[in-house]
């Protein structure tokens, strides 16, 4: 059987210099180790310069990017943690060592709440076709009232002295997660979610991950890709000793950790707005919308079909939505009018893809290569779930209007994610203090100067933004309904012609190509390596459906 | 343990009488052991009898058992994969019944402003109205008075002849009340026969099948778009795999598991969970529940937030319920069942016209094979 001990990456962040350097030269996707819910390493950082050996049944403070080493918390900075693990534990000077101590050291009603969820990148291959398989517990409890507010990632089987350990923790008076990781007997505090939106850590340390500060699951929606679910059982050998483990014996489907996380991250996202709007002005415009004309961060999705059960005679798939467009904010939130339906592709498509392309499944430090797709077909990026929820309280807050989110989306709404023309607006977007009642008019009025002033053409981005700027009030919802509509009847026709599906691929490998760069990337079986060269020319969907090369 | 007596109703519900008992275990008993023995293999290949799937009243169950719950989500996924967005799929969800396929069917109340004040959840399997019906007319009007409307009369139940209307006019629609499932593949007759089929292992090419998809796709025990189906089947195998001997437990049914409301908020701070109560079956055994908020608290539930969002559907509570029923196996390892070692086939047919007759189509106009074996398996009592 694997050794569990020691192969969890994610502890990177807790290595000296030099193992990360070494780890650095030996692969290049292992710097930017780490997990799906908690992420809390990031392989840029140890414990500084002068640091020296934590000592046991401690708890130290190392914010990345702003602390040059680990040091003491002092009683007073102790005293300002107000989450479930510092009061039940920390406070009292309990520091678990395994994460069956820490769940055994929770108040009975905690206990009751508890949830525990499994994921691994390699749960669906074949056991014994690969060594280390990365197998995690995410674990959720209710501890200070009846809403999940401890998050626990752990290394599932293995010696649990040895394995990873880390915890996001909700403070209720503070309103923000606090991130800590255990180190060996010791405990470490990473920081809180506003240290993930100020510039000197963040992406950096276990922001690197926690983007914006809120938990993650970067495959929240169904099938949950890698996730134990109701849409697939994580496959294990059946001498596995983890089948006798008492924590997988209660682990439920991921289909309900997705609604613990969207509500955790509405949670944040409430606490953040409320904080930076109390005195009627943004103080960092720019950082807020970001979430609107940026991509922070991202969600995958996929079809949710087991790529290998898919054959000539199977029926057409579903590719998912967000590849198409960012359907959540635009209809849901925004509530533009549509007819559309979801554009299906057929099967043989599909197939002939897989091996036109040269899919296959490839962990370079393993060894480990397999010919085909992910277990569910067609994973791709969409527009993250944390940067659509700021969108959307922030026009049901009145922050921004509907208006001005559906005409910076419309923009470029084929591209949901990393679209270069929604982001060159982000220049219009101030960066100085701006009241709330006047920021959507102050971009608006930017970008429209700029078309004025430089004579920009209709299809440049601001001429487009300005272009839907013009449309009536009562008649923006219908109009661009109706041209998103017609963008997806042409999808629908395009994905029927072999040329057509074979554009999307490319594009959707363009997509995957992005995520590999970020930081959130973080297991090289998250995705599928194809024969489609990773110097191409990055690619972009238009409005007709059609895929061009971005100038 | 030993052999039970008998199945108990659904829920351990106590509105049989002493002959209805009898009828319903008769039903669960008659229909487990039609599952093991499956369907005829001269008409249907490689996918009978079931010898690992056992009827509790006739075999006795081991000491070594377990239970294993098997549960899903209450959305039907059908929808959601066919929808563009969320706010479509809640539409399209509330609009109909039959499109509510995961063994958990729901109505809405709205007040006079359309806001949304009762939404009532029922995953009580058809056979057994029909049960109670056929022994107990009088308390199948009682129970649509009690929890339906006080204006119910006999004849919106039962047709002139006295045979009981599944599909009355309070219980076919989303808007005038939910006594018990009506969509055609929410039976228990369905959960049982998938159970049994499930418990085939099939060895395909020398390899053993494991996962939903490829599970259901040669098994063919359901539809592989539903939740429920392929979940309930992987579940099963499963077991089977470990050559165990496996059931459903008594009192099989389909039921509540649980209401999740993260990241829901009430007006007034109080817990949105407290509004969710549960109407019939025991403890363990939910099969009926209301969402609704006393009217002395001052809102309703359409000001109830999910994420921020008010609740607007029915459908929105869907999401964040879990359906579940309960298998059970023992004997863990002493199966000598040997896999099957192709898919679930179906011999070839000579497709004549005069082979077809008006019952060759059931009432929601589903086509019926004429083979009674292929046939659309109809849970109904007769």
């Amino acid at each position: 059987m694997p050794d569990h001990a020691h192969l969890r990456r994610a502890t990177a962040w807790m290595r000296r210099s030099a193992d990360v350097d070494a780890t650095r030269s030996s692969a290049a996707l292992d710097d930017t180790s780490g997990h799906a819910l908690l992420g809390l390493e990031g392989a840029d950082d140890d414990f500084g310069p002068g640091s020296t050996a934590l000592e046991p049944g401690r708890l130290y403070r190392r914010v990345s990017g702003t602390d040059d080493h680990a040091r003491p918390v002092s009683d007073e900075e102790l005293a300002g943690l107000g989450d479930p693990m510092a009061v039940e534990f920390f406070r009292v000077g309990t520091f678990p060592t395994t994460v069956q101590e820490l769940l055994s050291n929770l108040p009975a009603t905690a206990a009751a709440s508890r949830k525990v969820y499994l994921v691994s990148e390699a749960g669906q291959i074949p056991p014994g076709a690969i060594g280390e398989r990365d197998m995690r517990f995410a674990i959720t409890a209710a501890v200070g009232g009846s809403q999940v507010d401890l998050l626990i990632s752990a290394q599932a089987g293995g010696d649990p002295k040895q394995g990873f350990l880390q915890v996001a923790a909700w403070d209720p008076g503070e309103k923000v997660f606090n991130f800590y990781a255990r180190f060996e007997s010791s405990w470490v505090w990473a920081g809180n979610s506003w240290h993930a939106l100020e510039p000197d850590s963040r992406g950096k340390g276990c922001f690197d991950s926690h983007v914006n500060g809120s938990v993650v699951m970067k495959e929240l929606r169904i099938p949950w890709i890698n996730w134990q679910s109701e849409r697939a059982t994580i496959r294990l050998a059946e001498d596995d000793p983890l089948r006798h483990d008492p924590l997988f014996q209660q682990v439920t489907g991921a289909q309900r950790l997705e609604l613990t996380v969207r509500s955790l991250i509405t949670r944040w996202t409430a606490a953040r707005l409320t904080a930076i709007t109390a005195n009627g002005v943004v103080n960092h415009p720019d950082r807020l919308l970001r979430h609107l004309f940026t991509s922070t961060t991202i969600n995958l999705a996929s079809t949710d079909r087991q790529s290998s059960n898919i054959t000539a005679d199977s029926p057409d798939l579903t590719l998912p939505t967000g590849f198409w467009l960012n359907q959540d904010v635009l209809f849901d939130d925004l509530r533009l009018s549509t007819q559309a339906a979801p554009p299906r592709a057929p099967a043989t498509r599909y197939l002939a893809g897989l091996s036109r392309f040269g899919f296959h499944l490839e962990e370079k430090h393993s060894g480990f290569s397999q010919p085909g797709d992910t277990f569910f077909a067609f994973v791709v990026p969409e527009a993250a779930h944390e940067d659509n929820e700021v969108v959307r309280q922030a026009v049901r807050t009145g922050l921004i209007s509907a208006k001005f989110a559906a005409c910076v989306l419309m923009v470029d709404f084929p591209n949901p994610v990393c679209s270069p023309a929604r982001s060159h607006l982000m220049q219009y977007v101030p960066t100085m203090p701006t009241k709330t009642v006047k920021l959507c008019d102050k971009v608006a009025k930017a970008i429209l100067d700029a078309v004025r002033a430089k004579d920009l053409p209709a299809d440049s981005p601001e001429g487009r933004f300005a272009a839907c700027w013009q449309e009536p009030d009562d008649a923006w919802r219908t109009v661009f309904g109706q041209r998103v509509d017609a963008y997806l009847r042409a999808v629908t026709q395009q994905i029927q012609t072999a040329s057509g599906f074979d554009d999307y691929v490319r594009l959707a490998e363009f997509r995957r190509r992005q995520f590999r760069l970020m930081k959130l990337n973080e297991f090289e079986l998250t995705l599928p390596v194809t024969n489609i060269s990773s110097s191409a020319p990055p690619l972009a969907m238009r409005e007709d459906a059609t895929v061009a090369e971005l100038s | 343990m030993p052999t039970l007596d008998a199945y108990a109703p659904p829920g351990n519900l106590d509105d049989l009488d002493d002959f209805g008992r009898k009828a319903w275990n008769t039903f669960i008993s008659n229909t487990v052991d039609e599952a093991i023995q499956g369907p005829d293999p001269q008409q249907v290949l490689n996918d009978s009898p079931r010898l690992q799937f056992y009827n509790l009243t006739r075999t006795n169950t081991d000491t070594d058992v377990r239970h294993a719950p098997i549960k899903w989500t209450a959305f039907p996924r059908v929808i959601k994969i066919t929808s563009i967005s969320d706010l479509q799929r809640w539409q399209r969800a509330d609009a109909s019944r039959d499109v509510q396929d995961e063994y958990c069917e729901w109505s809405v109340i709205r007040d006079g402003a359309g806001k949304i004040t009762q939404v009532t959840f029922t995953s009580e399997g058809p056979e057994y109205w029909e049960i109670l019906a056929q022994t107990n007319p009088g308390k199948v009007l009682e129970l649509y008075q009690k929890f339906i409307s006080p204006d119910a009369r006999k004849e919106d139940l039962f047709s002139p002849s006295g045979r009981y209307e599944p599909r009355n006019k309070w219980n076919n629609s989303t808007s005038h009340g939910a006594m018990h499932l009506i969509q055609p593949n929410n039976t228990l007759g369905a959960e049982i026969e998938l159970a049994a089929a499930a418990t085939i292992r099939r060895v395909i090419n020398g390899q053993e099948l494991t996962t939903e998809q490829e599970l259901i796709a040669c098994s063919k025990y359901g539809a592989p778009e539903r939740n429920s189906d392929p979940h309930i089947g992987a579940g099963v195998n499963a077991l089977a795999r470990q050559k165990a001997d496996i059931s459903l437990a008594d009192p099989v049914g389909l039921y509540f598991d649980d209401l999740s409301t993260d990241g829901w908020e009430t007006p007034d701070g109080s817990d949105p969970k407290s509004y969710w109560t549960y109407l019939r079956g025991d403890s363990e055994h939910r099969v009926r529940a209301v969402y609704e908020v006393p009217p002395d608290k001052g809102f309703g539930v359409g000001d109830i937030t999910i994420g921020g969002r008010t609740i607007e559907f029915g459908a929105q509570i869907a999401d964040f319920i879990t359906i579940r029923l309960t298998g059970i196996a023992c004997r863990f390892g002493d199966s000598t069942v040997p896999p099957q070692i192709a898919c679930k086939e179906f011999s070839a047919v000579d497709m004549r016209e005069e082979s077809f007759n008006a019952a060759a189509f059931s009432s929601s106009g589903r086509f019926l094979d004429p083979r009674p074996t292929l046939s659309y398996r109809s849970s109904r009592v007769s």
